[in-house]
């Protein structure tokens, strides 16, 4: 499993396809997260973990959203918290993790 | 060992912070707990770091403003949580912004190891109102003397810690 990540449109899906031409890609993980936690009401490391085991090879891309002064909705507090859990998981399991800056990837895993 | 650790929100700073605290040393540890208990998120945050540390045997010191108050005993090694919520007390609620930075440092010299737990607030580009914008640069500033006073900067990115000064500690 490997993970990209960066701020919004900073090309982590462009690396991650053009690194991984083979691999099944999961882009805007985000947004599967939104889905998820938010609207479906999963818990975070459920999710993940069970995301992770049933695909093990998957390339994920997603938005970082964790920085910046913590908003004043309730809901838009708990997709940040909810983004980060399940990134610190998928991230954990990753054996290469990748931040994504004007589409120049740095490796920090 | 004085260590400053940043990132995003629910980037797993704390764990990785506590982790650190395991790896630095088994005795005289203490939890510096800044965060005003004022609701229902609040009260669950606090509960869930408290789970976290369960089993990590910390003393915690309830502290929300003046840190120079925090009874801390020579040598101790301490997990300071966090200078987003200290900044906060100390701006919002009839404290004092510039106290902060000496307490730091008279912190860092009493204890054999301190860490630090921060956030990045700054790169969301927002205007806020005057009073933030006021907090935003106090903050940034604290961070900055902080990051001066540590042997090791850590910006925590989804559970991966990336070295931003000095070497990362082994945890």
């Amino acid at each position: 499993m490997k993970l990209y990540i960066g701020g919004a449109y900073q090309g982590q899906e462009e690396l991650a396809r053009q690194e991984n031409p083979a691999a099944e890609i999961f882009p805007d993980f985000h947004e599967a997260i939104r889905k998820a936690v938010l609207a479906e009401g999963q818990d975070p490391r459920t999710f993940a973990e069970q995301f992770c085991e049933e695909h093990p090879e998957a390339v994920v891309t997603a938005n970082e959203v964790g920085a910046g002064v913590v908003p004043m909705a309730a809901e838009d507090r708990a997709f940040r918290e909810a983004v980060g859990r399940v990134l610190c998981v998928i991230a954990g399991k990753a054996e290469q993790v990748t931040r994504c800056t004007c589409g120049i990837g740095v490796r920090i895993k | 060992m004085i260590v400053l650790v940043t990132g995003g929100s629910g980037c797993g700073k704390s764990t990785w912070a506590e982790k650190l605290m395991d790896s630095l040393q088994q005795d005289r540890r203490v939890y510096i707990a800044t965060m005003q208990v004022y609701d229902e998120e609040s009260r669950q945050r606090v509960k869930r770091h408290r789970e976290q540390r369960a089993d990590k045997h910390f003393r915690t010191i309830e502290c929300e403003k003046d840190l120079d108050s925090a009874e801390i005993p020579e040598g101790s090694s301490v997990l300071l949580e966090d200078l987003v919520n200290l900044t906060a007390n100390e701006m919002f609620d009839n404290g004092e912004v510039s106290r902060i930075v000496p307490a730091l440092r008279r912190l860092a010299s009493r204890c054999s190891h301190l860490v630090m737990v921060t956030n990045d607030l700054f790169s969301d580009g927002e205007e806020y109102s005057t009073s933030v914008q006021e907090y935003l640069r106090c903050l940034a500033e604290i961070n900055r003397q902080a990051a001066e006073m540590a042997d090791c900067v850590a910006e925590v990115v989804y559970s991966v810690p990336v070295a931003l000064k000095g070497e990362l500690p082994c945890v």
